[in-house]
């Protein structure tokens, strides 16, 4: 089909309005911006960071040190810069969130299309599986899985990623299902297409924008259970993130230390940037879901 | 003189600089009716709405708007909530859509009575609509289309309002309910004395209910008078080409399709069956299209016609019972079934819907050439099948989306789409029935042409028999999935020989 990618983007250039509406958004705005600060900060800050500043063998700082003009946010049990600890945890966070989100958005489309649009007994087995994947206290079941599975990043994002696409799917199946009862995907059957033209030209471009909020939402929900197993100590130990971090400040007692400085910057910065993606999501959805 | 029930001076309504109404003049005395006609975007909704306020916040009123002598524009909130229904009352377009789910209709009757503190009861109302009593426990999905449009009326005359502005009351209904609808309307109308303003694009219904009738276009009112006189005698071109979209059974001028010659099979349909469950929708069916022939199938909803429009197409499968095309019996499934579908085409009821929004009027005629492969020289073979469809130059509307297209082009979009496969056989369900009256014309001039041109066989599924008497050569009539009668236009239309065509005929709304 050539001239079909470029026929696309032409179709989405159109949308010039929806890149308008969002900027309406004040608040959704304001994610992004979040968003854009935190992505740049993951990228970026690592590579001037030296690896002796965050090796608890090399670092020659006294410990627990509280804020001050030395290390702005105090030193961690190690005398490790929390500052610097926040800043190389972004990256861990942010990545875990994004592909956990696809992973999971992506199991969930694929399960919602497929059920709406084939029906009968595929489908029948295919919910029935959602269901049980959706009563399943998702918590729980990433936690076996990850004790299970060997420590690491990987089955962190996996662990999230079965378990969070139940919702997905039901709202893509819906979707689906409403896409379907339309007269242009009786015409297009009457045309002669298939299975796979009605879901390539009809069922997943109009699915598509609501699985992009969707999207934008699992991060939100996939940082914070990454942080959570990370804090429970389920979390890959060779790599620092902000639910490790919570999890060590816990461990090597913060509390009875009063080192509020090493517990408060993670944890703000979870829900600063879940906030953002958040607000990113809803945003999304008030531009893609057409007014009435 | 009579002070007149309702009266519009000089009414004008903006939505930003969109000028929507434009200085209508209008009065109505107790007990008058009115028509009012028009085509969509004319503004007559906008008129109607205007009267009892309901018009959105952002529509910019101007001029006079007196319901018994008071001015609707200046009353106070608390006397518009009481006029409203108790002076005048709205039966609502699409009953379907303005009934609650999840009330019983009961309830939904007295609502307004309790409102209002009125007394009355819902079933004398019930009555008076020609309902049994115990449908007022009934659910709205428990009623079809005429008893919840019924409903509506008892709704409407709930609080013994003087005037009752009817909206399209009959337009989602086929013509026997229709027919059943109006002449409850009617009688109430005639028995209580009440005033009534209605609303519809079509003038056989108002010339069946109502004493005037005055004409809209683009939001001017063009003309007014007796309803006899406008409709013999029309002024003004709009009114003219109003009545003349409307075929008079019978008439030779509104016979449009010339005789063809007689036909070899195309088509063949042998005591086809088709089941839904336990319901048998489609009852032994004997059917026969020949080549380049436009064949009818009149009935009513629920007959059964679209199905066996389904299945001839293959998009049903039919539980006995043989489809047979150009002599070959039509595969059910595979590349096969694939390549039969390039042969009959199928055109929708609502082009609006049955385009993808998404797509561009280029996208949406070249998706059949995309499917079977055959997308080389798209580009042409598109702009061909385009200006086939009388959208000249193609070049003006291959860009262009769906919305940004009239109703008559969407439907040429369609039409364009199914004619790029170069098929043999289009089969039409409802073409026109949710078109304007004068685009109306125009499409049904095409069907017609396209066959002369293409020698392009139809089957056109409709309940409308003056489309029928319009284009068709032959006729057949379905009910409760049986065709009970069938042969050409002016042998079934004339000379019925079956009770339920002669029902069928006698419900057409006469100009």
């Amino acid at each position: 089909m050539t001239g079909f990618r470029t026929r696309w983007f032409s179709r989405v250039g159109r949308g010039d309005g929806a890149v308008g509406g969002f900027l309406a958004h004040r608040a959704g705005v304001a994610g992004a911006v979040v968003l854009a600060v935190a992505a740049l900060v993951a990228v970026i800050a690592p590579l001037f960071i030296p690896a002796d500043a965050l090796d608890v063998t090399r670092v020659s700082d006294a410990p627990w040190q509280a804020p001050g003009l030395g290390h702005w946010l105090g030193t961690d049990h190690a005398g490790r810069s929390v500052a610097l600890l926040v800043v190389q945890g972004a990256g861990t966070s942010l990545f875990v969130g994004l592909t956990a989100a696809v992973l999971s958005v992506g199991i969930g489309t694929l399960v919602g299309i497929v059920s709406g649009h084939f029906g009968g007994l595929a489908a029948g087995v295919l919910l029935r599986v959602t269901d049980f994947f959706l009563v399943l206290p998702a918590l729980v079941l990433a936690i076996a899985l990850s004790t299970v599975l060997p420590r690491g990043l990987g089955t962190i994002v996996l662990a999230i990623g079965l378990t969070s696409w139940p919702s997905t799917a039901r709202m893509v199946r819906a979707q689906t299902l409403t896409i379907e009862a339309r007269p242009f995907v009786e015409r297009a059957r009457a045309l002669g297409g298939g299975h796979g033209h009605v879901i390539g030209r009809h069922v997943l471009p109009s699915v598509l924008p609501l699985v992009l909020v969707n999207a934008t939402l699992a991060v939100a929900s996939a940082i914070v259970a990454e942080s959570t197993l990370a804090f429970l100590g389920l979390g890959d130990p060779t790599r620092i993130s902000w639910g490790a971090m919570v999890h060590q400040a816990q461990l090597h007692g913060a509390v009875p230390q009063r080192a509020w400085w090493y517990l408060l910057p993670p944890g703000l910065a979870i829900v600063v940037v879940v906030l953002a993606f958040t607000l990113v999501g809803r945003a999304l959805e008030a531009v893609v879901t057409p007014k009435r | 003189m009579i002070k007149p029930s309702l009266e519009l001076k000089n009414l004008s309504v903006h939505y930003g600089h969109k000028r929507v109404v434009h200085d209508v003049n209008l009065a109505l005395e107790p007990g008058q009716t009115l028509g009012l006609a028009g085509e969509s975007g004319s503004g007559k909704s906008t008129v109607a709405m205007s009267v009892l306020r309901l018009l959105p916040r952002t529509a910019h009123v101007e001029g006079e708007i007196l319901l018994d002598g008071d001015d609707v524009r200046t009353m106070s909130w608390g006397r518009l909530r009481a006029v409203r229904w108790a002076s005048a009352s709205i039966v609502f377009q699409g009953a379907m859509h303005s009934l609650n789910p999840v009330q019983r209709v009961g309830e939904q009757i007295a609502e307004p009575m309790r409102l209002h503190g009125t007394g009355g009861s819902v079933g004398e109302l019930l009555e008076q609509v020609e309902l049994p009593l115990g449908k007022a426990r009934a659910y709205p999905h428990e009623l079809s289309g005429g008893q919840k449009q019924r409903v509506m009326i008892a709704m409407a005359l709930a609080c013994g309002p003087r005037l009752v502005i009817a909206d399209e009351p009959t337009t989602a209904l086929d013509v026997v309910v229709q027919a059943q609808v109006l002449g409850v309307l009617k009688r109430l109308v005639a028995e209580q004395d009440l005033g009534l303003l209605m609303i519809s694009h079509d003038l056989s219904v108002l010339a069946e209910t109502c004493d005037d009738l005055a004409v809209m276009h683009r939001g001017e009112l063009v003309e007014r008078g007796r309803t006899r006189e406008v409709i013999a005698n029309p002024r003004h071109p709009h009114t003219a080409a109003l009545t003349a979209a409307f075929p008079v059974i019978g008439d030779p001028a509104h016979r449009w399709a010339e005789p063809a010659p007689e036909p070899q099979p195309l088509l063949e349909v042998r005591d086809l069956a088709v089941d839904y469950g336990r319901t048998r929708a489609v009852d032994g069916v004997d059917l026969t299209i020949g080549r380049g022939e436009i064949v009818a199938l009149v009935g009513q909803s629920g007959s059964g016609k679209t199905t066996l429009a389904r299945t001839i197409m293959g998009l049903r499968t039919p539980s006995s019972g043989r489809v047979i095309f150009d002599g070959v019996e039509v595969p059910r499934k595979g590349k096969a079934l694939k390549a039969f579908r390039r042969q009959v085409q199928l055109v929708l009821q609502d082009p609006a819907s049955a385009l993808n929004p998404r797509h561009t009027v280029h996208d949406a005629v070249a998706e059949g050439l995309r499917v079977h492969g055959l997308a080389d020289d798209e580009e042409s073979q598109v702009t061909a099948a385009v200006e086939r469809a009388e959208l000249r130059p193609a070049s003006l509307y291959l860009e262009a989306l769906p919305h940004e297209l009239s109703g008559g082009q969407q439907q040429r979009v369609v039409i364009a789409g199914a004619l790029v496969l170069q098929p043999r056989l289009l089969v039409a369900d409802e073409p026109v029935a949710s078109l304007d009256a004068s685009v109306r014309g125009e499409i049904v001039a095409l069907l017609l042409r396209l066959r002369r041109e293409l020698g392009l066989a139809s089957l056109i599924i409709t309940h409308d028999l003056g489309l029928a008497w319009q284009i068709a050569d032959r006729v057949a009539v379905m009910h409760q999935g049986k065709i009970v009668e069938q042969g050409s236009v002016e042998q079934v239309l004339l000379n019925p020989t079956h009770d339920y065509t002669r029902a069928l005929l006698r419900a057409v709304p006469q100009v």
